[in-house]
């Protein structure tokens, strides 16, 4: 028997990495098992069988060493990794910059910044906000703390991704800038406002955008100025450190309406949200489009069969599944206008920046949502509200990628984290599926998606994140958010470096094997590092 | 002859570990277990020194034969554009053998063994031996008349000793040693060290090793592995098991192996044995490459020459640019013979003899509008040469000087130096750390570095981690403390006392019952002093509605079942006269109520501090509360005291103070301190500024199927962060250590004792000078035994936290039990070597039979029945004591 073992191991050529470990802790299990086998069934009977199991083990374990030695032997000349393939971000903090322009905890950002490029993060994402640079007055920009967060990214040697936000945050409390507050406190109609006369006051409705509501000035000409401010004030850094910038386009950044004033709590199942189209401006150009369809009366306000904001689809007429009012030629007229009128809002957006930042190196992008809760009903409510027309029947996601694909820019998801498994059963919602369709669409235009997260540490959140990155279609890059006191406690830092680490792992496997060949076109690997080496004969 | 791999030693990531257990299969085991990782580091360091195996004679341009026009050498009229001679390095393999022989001297008494090798180069005899007997794989350095001359001791484990030819003009190096078969050596272990070139040489990864006597005698309990030892044909033992099966062709091996498999054991004769090994060094070479440019003054194209005196087929690997970024293109046609196109991407162009029959060449047209040529070669071994790492460029186009061409490969490597960034640490290292598992960086850089790395990282993450946590938004950094950092200008005690206290809780649940608790305490004061203790903690003070004191309700009035409240303070100054700080129990998470209310709930209170419903939590439909939500969790049996009231904590905070003041406590023992809000603790802390605090913080650990989890980092996350939300103003009772101590004494599960780091598993691990360990109190054992100790199990438990870092509390039930004396002595001995609540832990074994651990390089201890005894180096043990399933020793 031990014979065997020993034939089988001076046999295989073998493996100078697991192995070696591998068999370290078998012996000492056999070393310790001496006593506790004995002790616990004291014949022989059992040892024989333990060693006997131990020896299959073995065998098994040489195998493999064969096998990695094979994967060291052809990967030794290659240097790619696969981070250089998916470039990983990591979001700043959202108040990094406080409303006093200085930079809040810079200590523990720079020392975040190191670890993460010691880590080998490509760069950090950082929002800039529209409520903390401009927020005295209109066409006064104080850009000095983020120029500071700028220069300590440059001087870390990772790049830095902008994104302008347009919104305000609530936790931490961010809010617009502190002038359009104040045209708001008179003027309630620049806020969206839902049917039963609530505002959202965390970012200013699309209705406005060409109207010149803010002291004679339109929103859009305001977000231009602010773009072109950006630009001239970051000219050091855009190409060389700041390589992409997302236009925020609404709530959250994201391209949507607040089909959910507040977040629903963490507890109960998301509700479908509320149509958002009841502040003056929204009705009156409800009212124009009505009359132009020759419905006039379809023009007085939303499906007055909507259920409330946490209710479930079920609870009203309108996104009932089968015979629900959003199937109905009324539903289609007003769903199609509700959803254009948000991609219209997109393409006003995305086409300034485009404008702006053409001429320069940077990628710009757009966040589109994922509102994949109640995704598996046929009328997707939550997507209804939030302004995307995607039905079982209907695919809206096709003319939202169109116009990312009109303007050049790119497509940041949200949500790559989430996985089908995690979510309650009864919300029938489906994160999987709804990324997966969006990515078809922006991939029959050719738009390049990155990704992003929505929790943080949740459970299976790194394996899906993994996942959505290194599959078919590869990201164009990935923003972890985000960095904080929760990032690096000890719960939760070790299992991100993991993460990264495990990034490059998949490579060993299939591309390096592949890429050989390919490589040696540009870069050929020396033999100089092999050194002096006795072989086998 | 037989013929064996020899891998060179290689750094490889895995190897740096040094096997412990002595195991008879070592063929199965330590594959390329290093017995000293500085090898690897002296390894790292030869294979700098790489010189080429020769000079390289650039060929000077001084032919005067023009009849052979493509030469390099013809290069030299005016029309030529560029003209340049590289180096090439290159591997070539050197065959030859190495052989071990074991015989008898002359006299025939003593043995001697020979180990030979025919390559040239400096060899050396890297060796140790182990003796009958050892335990462990560690060598161990022969007695002196064994060495040879010339032999020079390395540390104090092995010997290096030159081999030196045998005689001028003699092929062999060889070096012999003399062996007495009737000393106690065990085995010879050595591996082969070129000195030119700095490789070693190990069999298979691992040491040679020649063994002396049969190891069957120290480790029986392998079964049959080395069975037919006895009869091997000269047998190289179990060198030659390893031999078998590679291509050997001892075809006979087999078979004797089979029989021997029957042979019984026996006492082993030393017999001869001599033993060949082919084997295949790599030796450098040094080549040339020779690349010249000149004009074509017809075609006006440019004609380059190519040639190297590399032997064999070369392959030309090329492609043109028409820019500086070097972008490959293939040119057009004409080739020259014999060249293929590559994947669409470059030229294959194998080289022609030269007519020297040294060497090849070839020639290639190019057209003029062309910037570069680009190259690699391919050898014969189908390894790839390359210029200082980069693809060869060549210039075509006249105008670029050749100087400012070969500054190319410089000015990358110039460029990359400016971005390199800061701190040292940073440059290079994103392969390193990200490429962690990849294949490439094991081979150049040591796991020891990546380790260190790591290690960065983590100490930039926790740095974060406390900053980015312990401000919620600051505006002036210098406000932000280290966490263990004094904090000179505010004058208020750590409330972690002086760092060296011993804690004793001075009650357990059966106190009561006397009703003259204080008094009878009093009379063991000055016993309890002279044990070691520093603290003391009383039970309960206030009037309460259960009989132990947890029930408060007027918190003012101090007569309880324990005494009144001026035996109280009489046993407080007694406490204080022999040294010791006493901790008040305080229960600040529920109060029980005097009152009804209209509804008939109990949540009116009186006393002096006559607090209404609102001063009752919220969410708790039992007490009909109206103040918040409560800020923790909710003990269910009285009113929860809701502590984001103003004026309740103005009124505790004056009850805390007066209890400093008026009756003399030094402290707090905290009570049920998972029902509220940390921060609260803090503002209370902050008024009553006491010298010693220690919360409360108990609730489950983490089990999976009733098995208790090895990572408790979770549960002693939720102590530590509640530790934090007091600011670090307090300790907490250290519930995760006493945990995984039940599973690891109760289940001899030792190994618990260890996280993942190597650090101990508890609070203690993490936050030392905030831990107070214990092993039991008065809900856990004393007659309730909520969640007992295991049995029996105690004292280990004391040498644990007594000999630990962290301040360990000492239960009044063990105190006074047979137990005292050893719990003095532990105590005695902390205090003796100075150990503190900082003190590091170096664990040294965690297994599951036994745990060991070194305390400030002062104390060792271990605890199991496994064994363990502490090194014996320069440093000195002395055991210092020593009890049921436990030892500690102390540098004498």
């Amino acid at each position: 028997m031990e014979v065997s073992v020993i034939g089988s191991s001076s046999q295989a050529k073998i493996c100078k990495t697991e192995l070696a470990y591998r068999d370290l802790r078998f012996c000492f299990g056999k070393n310790n098992d001496k006593s506790k086998i004995l002790s616990r069934k004291p014949n022989s009977v059992c040892f024989e069988s333990q060693t006997a199991r131990f020896r299959k083990a073995r065998l098994r374990f040489t195998l493999e060493a064969v096998h990695s030695e094979a994967v060291l032997e052809s990967k030794s000349s290659t240097g790619s990794n696969s981070l250089d393939k998916v470039r990983l971000f990591v979001g700043l903090p959202l108040d990094t910059v406080s409303d006093c322009n200085t930079v809040n905890h810079a200590r523990a950002i720079a020392a975040g910044l190191k670890a993460l490029k010691l880590l080998g993060v490509e760069g950090v994402e950082l929002p800039v906000w529209w409520g903390v640079v401009e927020n005295e007055a209109m066409g006064k920009y104080d850009w000095s703390g983020y120029l500071a967060v700028a220069e300590m990214v440059q001087k870390a040697d990772l790049k830095l991704h902008v994104s302008l936000c347009f919104h305000a945050s609530r936790q931490p409390k961010i809010p617009l800038p502190k002038w359009v507050m104040q045209i708001g406190e008179s003027q309630s109609s620049i806020f969206f406002r839902d049917r039963s006369g609530q505002h959202y006051r965390e970012s200013l409705s699309l209705a406005v955008d060409d109207l010149a509501v803010l002291n004679g000035k339109s929103p859009i000409q305001v977000y231009h100025d602010f773009c072109a401010s950006f630009k001239s004030a970051f000219s050091p850094f855009i190409g060389s450190t700041i390589m992409g910038i997302s236009m925020g386009l609404g709530p959250d950044g994201e391209l949507r309406y607040p089909s959910h004033h507040k977040p629903a709590k963490s507890d109960k199942i998301t509700g479908i949200g509320e149509f958002q189209c009841y502040d003056l401006n929204m009705l009156n150009l409800l009212k124009q489009h009505a009359e132009a369809n020759g419905n006039p009366l379809w023009g007085l306000g939303g499906p007055h069969d909507a259920p409330t904001y946490h209710q479930s689809p079920n609870s009203n007429n309108f996104f009932r599944d089968h015979g629900g009012s959003w199937e109905s030629p009324y539903g289609d007229f007003f769903l199609s206008w509700y959803s254009n009128e948000l991609i219209s809002h997109g393409n006003r957006l995305l086409s300034l920046a485009s404008s702006i930042f053409g001429d320069t190196a940077v990628n710009v992008y757009g966040k589109v949502p994922l509102m994949y809760s109640w995704y598996k009903t046929r009328a997707h409510p939550c997507e209804l509200t939030a302004g995307f027309y995607n039905t079982a029947s209907r695919d809206g996601y096709e003319a939202v990628a169109q116009m990312f694909a009109r303007n050049s820019c790119k497509i940041i998801l949200p949500g790559m984290d989430l996985s089908d498994a995690h979510q309650p059963h009864e919300s029938l919602s489906s994160p999987e599926l709804l990324l997966a369709q969006i990515r078809t669409a922006c991939g029959k235009h050719k738009i390049q998606v990155s990704g992003q997260n929505l929790a943080s540490g949740a459970p299976g959140s790194f394996q899906q994140i993994r996942k959505n990155m290194l599959g078919e279609n590869v990201l164009d890059l990935f923003t972890y958010q985000r960095m904080g006191a929760h990032f690096f406690s000890p719960e939760h830092f070790p299992s991100f470096t993991e993460f990264v680490r495990s990034l490059s792992q998949p490579e060993l496997h299939s591309d390096d094997l592949l890429a050989e060949e390919e490589e040696a076109t540009e870069s050929v690997h020396t033999s100089s590092d092999a050194n002096i080496q006795m072989q086998a004969a | 002859m037989t013929t064996v791999a020899i891998d060179s030693l290689l750094p490889k990531p895995g190897l740096s570990f040094r096997p412990k257990a002595n195991v008879l299969l070592k063929p199965s085991r330590s594959l390329n277990c290093y017995r000293n990782p500085k090898l690897l580091f002296s390894r790292g360091a030869c294979s700098c020194s790489f010189k080429p195996g020769r000079r390289i004679h650039v060929v000077e341009a001084s032919s005067t034969d023009a009849a052979v026009i493509d030469t390099f050498e013809a290069f030299s009229s005016d029309d030529v554009l560029y003209k340049e001679t590289f180096p090439v390095k290159r591997i070539e393999k050197v065959e030859g053998k190495i052989y071990i022989r074991l015989d008898q001297s002359e006299d025939q008494k003593n043995w001697q063994l020979a180990v030979g090798c025919s390559l040239p180069g400096k060899w050396i005899l890297h060796w140790g031996v182990s003796y009958v007997g050892d335990s462990g794989s560690e060598w161990d350095q022969p007695p002196k008349d064994m060495r040879p001359p010339g032999s020079i001791p390395i540390k104090d484990y092995a010997i290096e000793t030159p081999l030196k030819k045998l005689s001028k003009g003699d092929m062999f190096h060889e070096v012999k040693i003399e062996l007495n078969p009737s000393s106690a050596i065990a085995a010879i272990h050595f591996v082969l060290k070129d000195e030119e070139t700095g490789a070693w040489y190990q069999h298979r990864g691992r040491d040679f090793k020649v063994p002396l006597v049969d190891y069957l005698e120290d480790d029986g309990n392998m079964v049959g592995a080395k069975r037919g030892f006895g009869i091997w044909p000269g047998a190289l033992g179990q060198f030659s098991n390893m031999l078998l099966k590679s291509e050997t062709s001892q075809a006979n091996a087999q078979s004797s192996s089979k029989e021997s498999k029957d042979s019984k054991k026996e006492n082993r004769q030393l017999e001869g044995f001599y033993e060949e090994q082919s084997i295949v060094k790599k030796v450098p070479m040094g080549n040339f490459v020779s690349v010249a440019v000149r004009k074509c003054s017809e075609t006006s194209k440019n004609i380059l020459y190519l040639e190297t005196d590399i032997p064999g087929d070369v392959l030309v690997h090329w492609g043109v640019c028409r820019d500086d970024v070097q972008t490959w293109e293939i040119p057009a046609a004409p080739y020259p013979p014999e060249t293929t196109v590559f994947k669409n991407k470059a030229l294959r162009t194998q080289l022609q003899p030269k007519g020297t029959g040294n060497g090849s060449r070839a020639s290639f047209t190019l057209d003029e509008d062309l910037v570069g040529f680009l190259f690699v070669l391919k050898l014969e071994d189908n390894t790839w040469s390359k210029f200082k790492g980069n693809d060869f460029f060549i210039p075509l186009s006249g105008a670029t000087s050749v100087v400012g061409q070969l500054a190319q490969s410089d000015s990358v490597s110039e460029e990359i130096s400016s971005k390199a960034y800061t701190d040292g640490i940073i440059t290079g290292i994103r392969n390193l750390v990200s490429g962690l598992n990849s294949k490439k960086s094991q081979k150049t850089k040591t796991k020891e570095a990546q380790e260190s790395i790591l290690q960065e990282i983590e100490k930039l993450a926790a740095e974060a981690y406390s900053i980015f946590r312990s401000s919620i938004t600051t505006f002036s950094e210098e406000a932000v403390l280290e966490i263990e950092a004094p904090k000179p200008a505010v004058k208020i005690s750590s409330g972690t006392g002086t760092g060296f206290e011993i804690l004793c809780q001075g009650f357990n649940w059966e106190s009561h019952k006397s009703g003259r608790w204080y008094m009878e305490l009093k009379e063991k004061a000055s016993e309890i002093s002279s044990l070691g203790f520093t603290v003391i903690w009383l039970p309960p003070p206030t009037e309460s509605v259960s009989p132990e004191g947890y029930m408060p309700k007027d918190l003012y009035n101090l007569n309880s079942r324990y005494g009144t409240i001026d035996e109280l303070k009489e046993l407080i100054k007694s406490l204080h006269e022999v040294g010791l700080k006493v901790l008040g129990d305080v229960v600040l998470n529920h109060r029980c109520a005097h009152y009804q209310n209209q509804n008939g709930v109990w949540n009116i209170f009186g006393g002096r501090l006559d607090w209404d419903d609102r001063a009752v939590v919220g969410d708790d439909p039992h007490f009909q509360g109206r103040g918040n939500k409560s800020s923790g969790d909710n003990f269910h049996a009285a009113p929860n005291i809701d502590h984001s009231q103003e004026f309740v904590r103005k009124d505790l905070k004056e009850w805390l103070c007066w209890l400093r003041e008026e009756i003399g406590y030094d402290g707090w023992r905290l009570d049920f301190v998972r029902g509220f809000w940390g921060g609260y603790v803090k503002d209370y802390l902050d008024a009553s500024e006491p010298y010693f605090v220690v919360g409360e913080y108990w609730d489950s650990l983490n089990y999976t199927y009733s098995e208790m989890d090895h990572d408790q980092d979770a549960h002693r996350q939720r102590i530590v962060d509640w530790i934090n939300a007091t600011n670090g103003a307090g300790g907490a009772f250290d519930v995760t250590t006493k945990g995984i101590l039940h599973s690891a004494l109760g289940k001899c599960e030792y190994w618990r004792l260890s996280d993942q780091k190597g650090k101990p598993p508890g609070v203690v691990g993490w936050w030392p000078s905030r831990a107070v360990t214990f092993i039991e109190n008065h809900d856990t054992g004393s007659t309730q035994g909520h969640w007992r100790f295991p049995g029996g199990k105690e004292m280990q438990g004391y040498a644990y936290i007594l000999t630990h870092p962290g301040t360990p509390a000492v239960f009044y039930d063990h105190v006074f039990s047979h137990y005292r004396s050893e719990i003095a002595a532990l105590i005695s001995l902390r205090n003796r070597n100075k150990i503190h609540c900082r003190s590091t832990v170096k664990i040294v074994k965690a297994e599951r039979d036994v745990y060991a651990a070194i305390i400030d390089d002062k104390l060792a201890m271990k605890i199991g029945p496994g064994s363990y005894e502490p090194p014996s180096g320069s440093q000195r043990w002395s055991s210092a004591l020593e009890g049921n399933g436990y030892k500690v020793w102390e540098l004498s």
